[in-house]
């Protein structure tokens, strides 16, 4: 193992010049890099991942708020998320290739099933950890178990469901960036198929890989704060809480 | 409580004096603690009193400085306390507090030997005298290995008093120890940590925000306003019988000659005597002993003189006195019985006197409303003042 | 330059699958069908290495994890304004998806099992501080001021106090800490590290698919995140019997 310091410098310096200097391809004609392809590559990544995302939170969502609300199905729903954490993306990927196929639908699958483990078991602690008092309160005022949830139960959980939905939105961003294995050209394409970009392609790769995963979350950050109710978020900060 | 000594030689009880005590904290106008000045003898209790933000909290843990002194000083055995190192100086302090603060991952026993521990006692050492505070709290010794969470709130509070003990402390400091429990649990904590004050004489610091509480458990109490001053310094008769200004007066509450009461047991009061009957006496005599008596009322008796009933008119027509008397005896009250307690039974009864009996139920005189007002104004009263500890107890 | 990059196994190779000797088209590993078991029970000394290198990778990771967390949470106790720094810090390494980690390691600290180590480790950072963390609040203020009250000095109460009383949620961490890692570990070769990457993609996908490799080598990675998390459960069983351990 050897840390040369100028040759770290060179080895970014010539990642950097790929994202924006389309140059020759090695072994087969073409161009490659450049910020068109990055940026085609990188919108691919972006649609892919915002799909199956939003297709997990629809299913995770509202199995969560339904159990959490009931209080039953604790089990379920944490061995689900421990499950989620024990799967290897490689190994869903990997598997799904040998004996499924190839291919978006394939490929969305399977980034939806790496990012419902933790919105479902966020949604659901996030529910049941709802101050017990305020939903009795609620139902005592005449709401209806419906008009519970979605007054009461889901605005007060946001914070816990959110930071659910970052976890999962970071698993499938990640894992998208090896779908290029599965024929779905992302930005991990630079870092698999490696042959025609070269080492720049490579460290390029997994430095627009780290921005667009650092970007995916400082959005949903955002989303998070506009979501949280304002009330909650005070009090949060009164009792000094982090993020 | 069976009345187990500690075998542990008796740690020496101190004095702790409090000397112009005062705690500025940074920004605030007032301070919390103002000036604060008072002796509490060795093997007393002094209790600090006072609606809340009157800083009697923070003036009982500035002596073991949870709280740092402002200025002034506060002198536990003489020596000033600012001039140890806080934790060497709280291991001599007994420490209890409203939420008890039982370690859950420890043991009663562990939870108990916790100072010992810290002093260094060998662990054989520190387990017996873990169960020996067990067994004096009144607990059972083999619950020496539960855990906290397997205890009721009463439970845990006893521990928390043990644990305090456990090193052998000449001074304690109790924080509204009894606070979090219901108030008949209260009532039994109470009562059980008098009995204890009587055999093992420690000096305590109480903080309450109860004057009942204050005037049950105190010695002297030092009755605290907002702003942190000391109102009042005084025993609990001093402070019903001449309260020092109108605060003190509204804090100890309207019913103040009611609650002097309750520092009293009937055989303090000089008793008033009724003529005596006998079953089968001749009424002519009875009336005789009538004439110019305390009592108006003659009291009938067997022979063991116990009380049977009250002559009426009737009974005195007769030629002697009747088995069965017309009036009944009742309420009789016991020597031993709270003055406040026979007062109130007095009182239900619409009678006008009550029997006094002793421990074996012979008559020892009468008691009546005229005499306990009588005995409150006299000067008798100031001197039957007894020690927190001998008090009477509910 | 150019050497470099013919050490890199990443290069997707299309074309013959490598068949082992002595099994022809018509085997079952010819045929690459579906999983040939006896074949796999049969060769099982490829999968042996493997696995014992993601057992290291997994074990140094958390081990050095947890150390340099616990490192963190030291500092950060009685000191509270250091901990969102130090959450946010973690946090936005957790963000980067591990392969980018491995890459953007590669050309600071080289290829091989140390570069993945690192990688992982600071995976772990985030969860294990932020369980410690949180187990230390979630001490009763009661005991601690009793503690304190009775004579401890900050240090006794911290080790004789709080530490024992985190201990469940400092586990509960560690329990997520391995279980991610063994999963991410699998990435492990894209940093030049061995491990059930190896058996997953090097003998499995980049040899045209081959399905025995690929379903063995993603048996063996749940497998033990699946008996790491067990003995989690009842490691806490044992150190913390005064109190029933929670499903999480």
């Amino acid at each position: 193992m050897s840390l040369p310091p100028a040759d770290v410098f060179d080895s970014f310096s010539g990642a950097i010049d790929f994202i924006f200097e389309p140059r020759d391809a090695i072994g087969v004609g073409g161009q490659v890099g450049g910020l068109e392809q990055v940026w085609d590559l990188m919108w691919t990544q972006i649609w892919i991942s915002a799909l199956a995302l939003a297709v997990a939170v629809a299913i995770a969502l509202p199995i969560g708020l339904y159990f959490g609300h009931r209080g039953s199905g604790e089990l379920v729903a944490v061995a689900v998320g421990n499950a989620g954490r024990a799967i290897p993306e490689l190994a869903l990927i990997a598997l799904m290739v040998a004996f499924i196929g190839v291919g978006v639908l394939n490929v969305t699958i399977a980034l939806m099933i790496l990012g419902i483990p933790p919105i479902l078991t966020n949604t659901f602690v996030g529910v049941r950890q709802v101050d017990r008092d305020a939903v009795e309160a609620a139902r005592g005022m005449g709401m209806t178990e419906l008009g519970v949830i979605r007054r009461v139960e889901l605005p007060l959980a946001v914070p816990t469901i959110m930071s659910g939905v970052r976890t999962g939105a970071i698993n499938i961003v990640a894992t998208a960036t090896i779908a290029s294995i599965a024929g779905v050209s992302t930005l991990g394409d630079f870092i698999i198929n490696n042959a025609n970009y070269g080492e720049d392609g490579l460290l390029a790769g997994a430095i627009l890989v780290a921005l667009l995963a650092l970007a995916v979350e400082l959005v949903l950050a955002g989303v998070q704060r506009l979501l949280t109710p304002r009330g909650l978020a005070l009090e949060r900060e009164a009792a000094g809480a982090t993020a | 409580m069976e009345g187990t000594r500690p075998t542990e030689g008796a740690g020496e009880a101190v004095s702790v004096e409090f000397r112009d005590a005062t705690k500025r904290y940074p920004g605030a106008a007032a301070p919390a603690v103002d000036g604060l000045t008072l002796d509490v003898p060795a093997g007393e209790i002094c209790v600090l009193v006072g609606p809340s933000g009157c800083g009697k909290t923070t003036a009982m843990r500035m002596a073991n400085r949870m709280i740092e002194i402002t200025s002034g000083d506060v002198l536990i055995g003489g020596s000033s306390v600012r001039e140890r190192r806080p934790a060497e100086l709280r291991r001599e302090i007994g420490y209890v507090i409203q939420q008890v603060g039982l370690f859950p991952h420890r043991t009663i026993a562990q939870n108990i030997a916790t100072v010992p521990a810290l002093v260094g006692w060998d662990r054989e050492r520190a387990r017996a005298r873990a169960r020996e505070l067990l067994a004096l709290i009144g607990l059972d010794p083999d619950m020496a290995d539960r855990y906290p969470s397997q205890l009721s709130g009463g439970q845990q509070q006893r521990v928390g008093v043990a644990r305090a003990l456990a090193a052998n402390p000449g001074v304690m400091l109790m924080d509204e120890p009894f606070g979090a429990v219901d108030p008949i649990n209260r009532e039994r904590l109470q009562n059980e940590f008098l009995r204890l004050q009587a055999e093992i004489r420690k000096t305590v610091v109480f903080v309450t925000h109860d004057i009942d509480e204050a005037i049950k458990m105190g010695d002297r109490i030092a009755i605290m306003r907002q702003g942190g001053h000391l109102a009042q310094y005084a025993t609990p008769a001093e402070l019903l019988m001449d309260p020092a200004d109108g605060f003190v007066e509204d804090f100890v509450g309207a019913d103040r000659a009611l609650k002097r009461l309750s520092l009293m047991r009937v055989s303090d009061v000089d008793l008033w005597q009724a003529p005596l009957a006998h079953v089968g006496q001749s009424t002519a005599e009875v009336r005789a002993k009538l004439d110019g008596a305390e009592v108006p009322y003659a009291l009938v008796v067997d022979g063991e003189r116990r009380p049977l009933g009250w002559l009426s008119d009737r009974n005195l027509a007769g030629a002697t006195v009747p088995q069965s008397p017309d009036h009944s005896p009742d309420p009789k009250v016991e020597r031993e019985d709270v003055l406040r307690d026979a007062l109130s039974d007095l009182l239900q009864a619409e009678t006008r006197y009550a029997p006094v009996v002793d421990a074996e139920g012979r008559i020892a005189g009468v008691l009546s409303v005229e005499i306990v007002s009588e005995f409150l104004t006299s000067d008798d009263a100031r001197v039957e003042e007894h020690p927190a500890a001998e008090r009477p107890l509910g | 330059m150019v050497g470099l990059l013919t050490q890199l196994p990443l290069i997707a190779q299309a074309g013959d699958f490598v068949r082992p000797p002595g099994e022809g088209p018509t085997s079952c590993v010819g045929e690459n069908n579906t999983v040939c078991i006896g074949w796999a029970l049969d060769n099982i000394d490829r999968w042996v290495t493997p696995t014992l290198e993601h057992l290291l990778l997994v074990s140094a990771s958390v081990a050095a994890g947890f150390a340099i967390a616990f490192g963190l949470a030291l500092l950060s106790h009685g000191r509270r304004w250091l901990e969102p720094t130090f959450i946010g810090a973690t946090g936005v390494i957790y963000t980067i998806p591990s392969i980018a980690l491995f890459l953007i390691l590669l050309p600071i600290t080289g290829r091989g099992t140390v570069t993945a180590v690192i990688a992982l480790t600071l995976y772990n950072l985030q969860i294990i501080y932020r369980n410690i963390v949180t187990g230390l609040g979630n001490v009763p203020e009661a005991s601690r001021d009793a503690g304190r009250g009775m004579g401890m000095t900050e240090q006794q109460l911290l080790w004789r106090v709080e530490l024992p009383l985190a201990v469940p949620e400092i586990i509960a961490g560690l329990r997520i800490a391995t279980v991610s890692t063994v999963a991410i570990a699998t990435l492990a070769i894209f940093a030049g590290a061995g491990g059930l990457g190896d058996v997953i993609y090097t003998q499995g996908l980049q040899n045209d698919v081959f399905k025995t490799a690929i379903v063995v080598g993603s048996l063996i990675a749940i497998a033990m995140a699946v008996c790491f998390d067990a003995l989690y459960v009842a490691g806490q069983r044992v150190i913390s019997p005064w109190r029933k351990v929670r499903a999480i």
